[in-house]
């Protein structure tokens, strides 16, 4: 019991530490407060607005917001070319666009904390293949390797998020190994290798928790990059399938009728926007609080 | 100080690049003209892309301009006498010349006859001249061009397909440097492609027809289409093409410019006929139960497009004026379905490419239509590629593709029945019967009769779901006159300086 | 020194084959051409015919043995789309890039390291906290929609700017200020937060302790070493701005290599792919190479030779 309370206590002591130390900074506090609101709103909104984002009524296409002349309030922010609800679809939007930034930078983390972990670790052979791997991940151009893979794999939700989170390994790789190169030099982890702890505990044990910083700094500002990416993909009609709503989508099927109906366009762009602003805000805070010597990221 | 002065080489250099000379200034006899793309080359034999073809029968001409009725006039074949059903024998004019001087005679009809059958050229519109047989030189202006078998739309494929070009010029410099430095028959000579920017053509003083009005011409790309119509709106092009029908009003509203008509495009609702469910007619026709043609007209083409009742665009000769277009009727569209051994309705894919505008809101439109009427379908957008793979492979259930449609029913029809042509997922020999028969009855009215019937069958058998026909147009600068052509090409000799 | 050069030599190598054989696979499993390079009323046979004559229906790795031994001696092949050496394509498409992705990097620079460097000197003021907010903002936008407003705002609304194509000065300003902004930004935090960590040095506070004057201390001692990561992120930047400006590149119709390899990606014109992508991947090494050399310039504390 002790063992587990001694293993605990210091590191509940870190995470409170920590916790004060982003509250200090306001643009941390502002981001991480705008986020959540973002996330809970995405995930709670069907209880006070439900509506269709699917359901077409095409006589009604181009419905402007209800403040303008010819606006409703049943389409509070207007519908889009095929009649839909502009607030649904962007409220439906926001679980898509999240989800895809998310969970295609869990996937990039993942791979890019094995691989890392294992280069930066145990070095010498594996490690120089890993490396020149990345190397040659890093020369490909990011944009032409999504394209290149989609084309192959076809346009999914699954696929986008598979894609997106694979191209983007290197970068976590080789923060991941940097950091471990220095961890490994250090005194806590050659004692513990000196009193014949296995390879696997010293990681999950020393290295593991020790790098978990960096990325998450990396992770957060690169969510920003995807959901940005993500549109850009749906310009390039390589996005996530209709009828499926995504931010990015809506911008890019948007984009053609930027003239006629501002309305089709600008309130995805300002959703991408704030989202983005907040996670940005929320990812400079934690780089100010945790690590300041991560500026490259 | 070092570091910064290296900075200011660096940026000099780097404005050196940006700056290169002063522009051509626009002058009154100049006309530009803006597209979707860029020519893939200038060799009008080895393209069929639209965008290409546009600017290179600026620098070809052919034996025969196509009319608007499907039938032809002179052009370099100065008159033609048809021998028997399977011969015609053609006057060329004498002392028409190609941009190098090179003369036009029988030699290069004959060769030119003969390179669209050369495997290496690659020749698309091949198979659209696979009826003749041969050209036969009878003296040095006068050819004689002879079928297989009788050829009724003969002539008027060659007036599209068949670019006369200059023995002697692709001999000496090769089909490769023909392809970006043609030397052609047409009204305009090219003077320079800056590929990517623009490709830019001279009026030819001695060509043989009436002399354009504009004495240099200009063709350039911009994809985006909101950046191509602003183009039209400052004043940077004359003439544009591609505007979707949401855009068509602003530009008239903008009282700098005009539409003109010219193609249509035809989406058609493309059904795998070969296996279930819509092996089974009673599902084909429910498909075509179950799309509300008129509702789609109204809100996405402000009800300016033409619903089709049949295969045959209303537009073209031999569609059947007694078949009425399928009404809107959910309901019967059920029934059909139950009848057919499916009481819940059926769950199909829909495929569609994402390369062509506002393909994507028809399809979301129709797919829920098609949900009311019991068939539920998955959206599957596809890249131009992928689509082909996926259709060759067979895997497409039912498909959105589309066809321009043209004055000429043999054009189209013939290559999307007949089971000798590309296999698009229906097969019935009646229609192969008739389509040869199409093709070889020489007299107008008894052809349009079996072009009627060929409407009337397709249209009972439904390979496809009928949808309508999207008419296109062109956008043209006030000060231009031009009237645009069915076939949707853009023949500059046509435009003048308005009055 | 030489052997710096080498293992440099030995890296350039092993990635250009890797990124060959990976594009290679890529492009070949996502379909073949030949479809697309028919009109939609070839028969099957005419199909098949091309297929054969094209040797698309070999084994992939005959394909790729075939490719890399003419890649070897120079020699792309032609493309399949535009019928021309894709070397000519890719020769008369590249200054466009060049020049779109010099300009906007200078542009991005010029602004941003002025602006972090005022930011990091007044840490906390009004002014930091402004600019930052901007660069943020500049960070949120996607390329695509930041042209298309430029577009109506200067072209249709103002009518100061062409709309878009290539050839004056006038048509470079608005591509490489949608493409500038977000790397302006980027570069502006990356200079406040450098100069923010280099500034609370033992080294500068020795200086400052000296007596030397703010202006020196910050301009000769502080930017000269945050100039390092500066290069480092530029470098990488470049590479990506070559190939990476397809968006902005087409709704400009700036005729660069992105839009290019795109289209190409997109006609399944296999050899112009191959070659647009190893001819990016040489670009991006050599960039990084010379990255290199300024580090040596900029700290001539790193030696390479000294390496291992």
């Amino acid at each position: 019991m002790t063992i587990i309370i001694d293993e605990i206590a210091p590191r509940l002591r870190l995470l409170n530490e920590t916790l004060r130390e982003v509250a200090r900074r306001p643009s941390a506090l502002v981001g991480g407060a705008m986020l959540i609101i973002i996330v809970l709103t995405s995930l709670s909104f069907p209880a006070v607005y439900n509506v269709n984002p699917l359901s077409q009524d095409l006589m009604a296409r181009f419905t402007p917001p209800a403040w303008q002349e010819g606006g409703t309030v049943a389409h509070l922010l207007g519908t889009d070319n095929l009649g839909r609800d502009i607030l649904a679809r962007l409220l439906h939007g926001s679980r898509i666009s999240l989800l895809v930034g998310f969970a295609a930078v869990a996937l990039a983390a993942l791979a890019g904390i094995i691989l890392g972990l294992i280069s930066g670790y145990y070095g010498g052979r594996i490690d120089n293949i890993i490396m020149r791997i990345a190397d040659i991940f890093m020369a490909y151009p990011f944009m032409l390797l999504t394209i290149s893979i989609i084309a192959v794999l076809g346009t999914s939700l699954f696929n986008l998020i598979l894609v997106l989170g694979l191209s983007d390994w290197v970068t976590y790789a080789r923060t991941i190994r940097g950091s471990v190169l220095s961890l490994k030099e250090k005194e806590f982890v050659e004692a513990s290798r000196a009193i014949g702890t296995p390879h696997r505990t010293i990681i999950t044990r020393h290295i593991l928790p020790n790098v978990i910083s960096p990325l998450l700094i990396l992770g957060t500002l690169r969510v920003a990059n995807i959901i940005i990416w993500e549109s850009g993909l749906s310009f390039l009609g390589m996005g996530v399938p209709p009828p499926m709503a995504t931010w990015g989508r809506m911008l890019a099927d948007g984009r053609i009728y930027i003239t006629d109906a501002w309305w089709l366009v600008t309130f995805p762009g300002i959703a991408i926007m704030i989202t983005i602003l907040s996670i940005n805000l929320l990812g400079d805070g934690l780089r100010d609080a945790l690590d300041p010597r991560l500026r490259n990221i | 100080m070092k570091k910064l002065s290296f900075v200011c080489i660096f940026a000099a250099v780097a404005l050196a690049i940006a700056i290169p000379g002063p522009v051509a200034a626009r002058d009154a006899g100049t006309l530009v003209v803006v597209q979707e793309a860029e020519p893939v080359g200038l060799d009008l034999m080895r393209s069929s892309i639209q965008t290409t073809m546009n600017v290179a029968y600026n620098i070809h001409d052919t034996l025969f301009h196509p009319q608007e009725d499907a039938s032809v006039t002179p052009a370099i074949a100065e008159s033609w006498e048809q021998v028997d059903d399977l011969t015609w024998k053609i006057k060329i004019r004498k002392g028409a010349t190609f941009h190098n001087g090179e003369p036009i005679n029988a030699d290069a009809v004959k060769y030119s006859f003969d390179r669209v059958f050369n495997p290496d050229i690659q020749c698309p519109h091949k198979g659209k001249l696979s009826g003749f047989k041969e050209v036969k030189v009878i003296d040095p202006y006068t050819v004689t061009i002879s079928t297989d078998a009788p050829f009724a739309p003969g002539l008027y494929m060659l007036a599209y397909y068949l670019p006369i070009v200059p023995p002697g010029y692709i001999k000496k410099v090769g089909d490769a440097e023909y392809n970006a430095t043609p030397i052609g028959s047409g009204p305009y000579r090219l003077i320079k492609w800056v590929r990517g920017e623009e490709v830019i053509m001279e009026r030819y003083d001695k060509y043989y027809g009436p002399k354009p009005a504009y004495k240099r011409l200009v063709f350039k790309a911009i994809p985006e289409e909101s950046s191509r119509i602003a183009a039209l709106l400052t004043g940077e092009s004359d003439v544009i093409s591609g505007i979707p029908v949401h855009q068509r009003k602003k530009i008239e509203d903008s009282r700098k410019a005009y539409l003109t008509p010219q193609m249509g495009v035809m989406p058609y609702l493309g059904i795998n006929t070969y296996e279930a469910p819509f092996d089974d007619v009673r599902v084909r026709q429910a498909v075509n139960y179950s799309i509300n043609r008129e509702l789609i007209n109204k809100a996405l083409f402000g009800g300016k497009a033409i619903i089709c009742n049949g295969p045959t665009s209303p537009r073209t000769f031999g569609a059947n004026p007694a078949l009425k277009p399928y009404p809107f009727d959910p309901k019967k569209s059920r029934e059909l379905l139950k009848a057919a051994g499916h009481p819940n309705g059926i769950k199909v894919r829909l495929a569609y490419g994402t390369y062509m505008s506002q393909i994507q809101e028809q399809s979301e439109a129709i797919a829920s239509d098609l949900a009311k009427g019991g068939i539920e379908v998955t959206l599957e957008p596809f890249e131009r590629a992928v689509m082909w793979e996926r259709y060759k492979g067979k895997k497409h259930q039912l498909f959105i593709y589309w066809w321009d449609d043209a004055p000429e029913p043999h054009r189209y029809i013939y290559s999307l029945f007949h089971s000798k042509s590309r296999d698009y997922y229906y097969k019935n020999t009646k229609i192969d019967e008739l389509l040869d028969k199409g093709a070889a009855t020489m007299d107008r009215g008894k052809r349009a009769l079996v072009y009627n019937e060929i409407d009337k069958i397709l249209y009972d058998d439904c390979p496809w779901a009928y949808l309508y026909v999207i008419p296109e147009v062109f956008g043209v600068a006030n000060g231009v006159s031009y009237q645009g052509k069915r076939d949707g090409f853009l023949d500059m000799r046509y435009a003048s300086p308005k009055k | 020194m030489l052997r710096y050069l080498l293992k440099r030599l030995w890296h350039t190598v092993y990635v250009l084959i890797g990124i060959s054989v990976i594009s290679f696979i890529f492009i070949h499993l996502s379909g073949d051409p030949v479809m697309l390079m028919l009109p939609g009323d070839a028969s099957i046979q005419e199909i098949e015919e091309l297929r054969q004559q094209l040797g698309f229906n070999d084994p992939l790795y005959k394909q790729y043995i075939r490719f890399a031994a003419h890649a070897i001696q120079g020699d792309f092949g032609n493309s399949l789309y535009y019928k021309i050496p894709v070397m000519k394509l890719i020769v008369e498409r590249l200054p466009a890039s060049l020049e779109l992705a010099l300009t906007s990097m200078i542009i991005a620079l010029v602004f941003a390291i002025p602006i972090g460097v005022i930011s990091a000197v007044k840490r906390g003021s009004l002014l930091d906290m402004g600019s930052m907010f901007a660069a943020l903002f500049g960070l949120s936008m996607p390329h695509f929609w930041l042209g298309i407003m430029l577009i109506l705002l200067f072209s249709v609304k103002l009518g100061w700017l062409p709309t878009s194509g290539r050839g004056t000065f006038a048509h470079l300003i608005m591509p490489s200020l949608a493409l500038g902004l977000s790397l302006m930004a980027m570069f502006a935090r990356l200079t406040r937060s450098v100069l923010l960590e280099i500034l609370s040095l033992d080294y500068i506070r020795t200086a400052r302790a000296k007596g030397l004057k703010e202006q020196i201390v910050i301009s000769k001692h502080a930017l000269k070493n945050a100039l390092i990561p500066i290069v480092t992120v530029a470098g990488m930047q470049f590479g990506f701005l070559l190939g990476g400006t397809v968006i902005i590149e087409t709704v400009f119709a700036w005729p660069g290599v992105g839009r290019l390899v795109v289209q190409a990606i997109f006609n399944r014109d296999y050899p112009l792919v191959q070659a647009i992508v190893l001819v990016l991947a040489v670009i991006f090494v050599a960039v990084n190479f010379f990255v290199d050399l300024l580090y040596l310039y900029l700290d001539p504390q790193i030696r390479y030779f000294e390496e291992q």
